[in-house]
C-alpha cells in the first residue's frame, strides 16, 4: 500500500476566487510530490466527471476552473478517478451519462490506501 | 460621504469566498442586470470583505504549470466590473467585518461603510437580497 487516496465531496469552491487554484490542482500536485494518489469524488464534486464543455467567463474572468479539462490531465498522469454512483443519483444526473473516459464508477475501496485524506 | 445612490438593487453579501460559487453567481447577477438597464449596489460583510483588498494586488499567485499566464485578482476582478459599468454598479463593504479581519485598505473604488448605516443601503434600494450568511 503506497498509493494515497484523496476524497473531494464539494465542488464548485468558488470560481473566480480560485481560477486555476482549485482543489484538483491540489490533487495533482500532491500526486506529484507523495508519487501516487486517487480521487474519489463524492457529492456534487462527481458532476466534475460528466462531460461537458468548460462554462463562459463571469465578469470578464475567461480563466475559470475547467473540472474536466483538470480531470483528463490527472487521468493522463496516473490518477485513478472514481466517482460514487449514488451520489450521481443524488445529483441528479442520469445513470447513463457518459463519464469521461478513464473515470471509474463506483466507491475507492479504502483499505488499498496507505492513507485517506478528504481535500 | 456623499448621498448613498438609489439602486433597482442591493445584493449584500454575506457569505465567505471559496466555499462555493457565490461570488461568481453574484458577479453573474449583477452584470445581467445591468445588461438589462438595472442598477446594482453591493456590500460585503464577513470574509467576503476580503476581496476587494488592496494588498491582493493585480494578480493572483503565479501557475507553476502555466507561468505566462496572467489571472486576476478578486479585487482586479471588481476594479474592473466598477469602471466597465461607472455610475450603474457601486460596492460597499462593512468596516467592522473587515477591520475584525484584517483588511487594513481596499481599492479606491469600495467604499467602506460602518455596520450601522446597513439600514440606509436597504432604504435607498428597491429590492435587497442576501446572499449566503456569515
Amino acid at each position: 500500500m503506497t498509493r494515497y487516496l484523496a476524497v473531494v465531496e464539494r465542488g464548485y469552491r468558488g470560481s473566480v476566487e480560485t481560477q486555476f487554484a482549485d482543489v484538483l490542482y491540489l490533487v495533482r500536485e500532491l500526486n506529484r510530490q507523495l508519487g501516487g494518489l486517487d480521487l474519489s469524488l463524492r457529492g456534487l464534486a462527481v458532476t466534475y466527471a460528466v462531460d461537458a464543455g468548460p462554462v463562459g467567463p463571469a465578469a470578464g474572468v475567461d480563466t475559470l476552473p475547467d473540472p474536466r479539462a483538470s480531470l483528463r490531465t490527472l487521468l493522463a498522469e496516473g490518477v485513478a478517478v472514481s466517482v460514487a454512483d449514488a451520489d450521481l443519483d443524488a445529483a441528479g444526473v442520469p445513470g447513463d451519462v457518459p463519464l469521461l473516459p478513464g473515470v471509474v464508477r463506483g466507491a475507492a475501496r479504502w483499505s488499498d490506501y496507505r492513507a485517506v485524506w478528504f481535500l | 460621504m456623499a448621498r448613498i445612490p438609489e439602486t433597482d438593487v442591493l445584493l449584500a453579501i454575506m457569505g465567505a469566498p471559496h466555499c462555493s460559487d457565490l461570488l461568481t453567481s453574484a458577479l453573474r447577477l449583477t452584470e445581467a442586470l445591468v445588461d438589462r438597464g438595472g442598477t446594482v449596489q453591493v456590500w460585503t460583510c464577513g470574509y467576503a470583505t476580503m476581496l476587494t483588498q488592496r494588498s491582493l494586488g493585480e494578480t493572483k499567485p503565479r501557475n507553476v504549470v502555466d507561468w505566462s499566464r496572467d489571472h486576476p485578482s478578486t479585487a482586479a476582478v471588481v476594479r474592473d466590473l466598477l469602471e466597465s459599468r461607472s455610475g450603474l454598479v457601486t460596492w460597499y463593504s462593512c468596516r467592522f467585518c473587515g477591520e475584525e479581519r484584517g483588511v487594513s485598505s481596499h481599492i479606491p473604488q469600495v467604499r467602506v461603510r460602518p455596520p450601522f448605516k446597513f439600514g440606509e443601503h436597504v432604504a435607498a434600494a428597491g429590492k435587497t437580497i442576501f446572499l449566503g450568511v456569515i
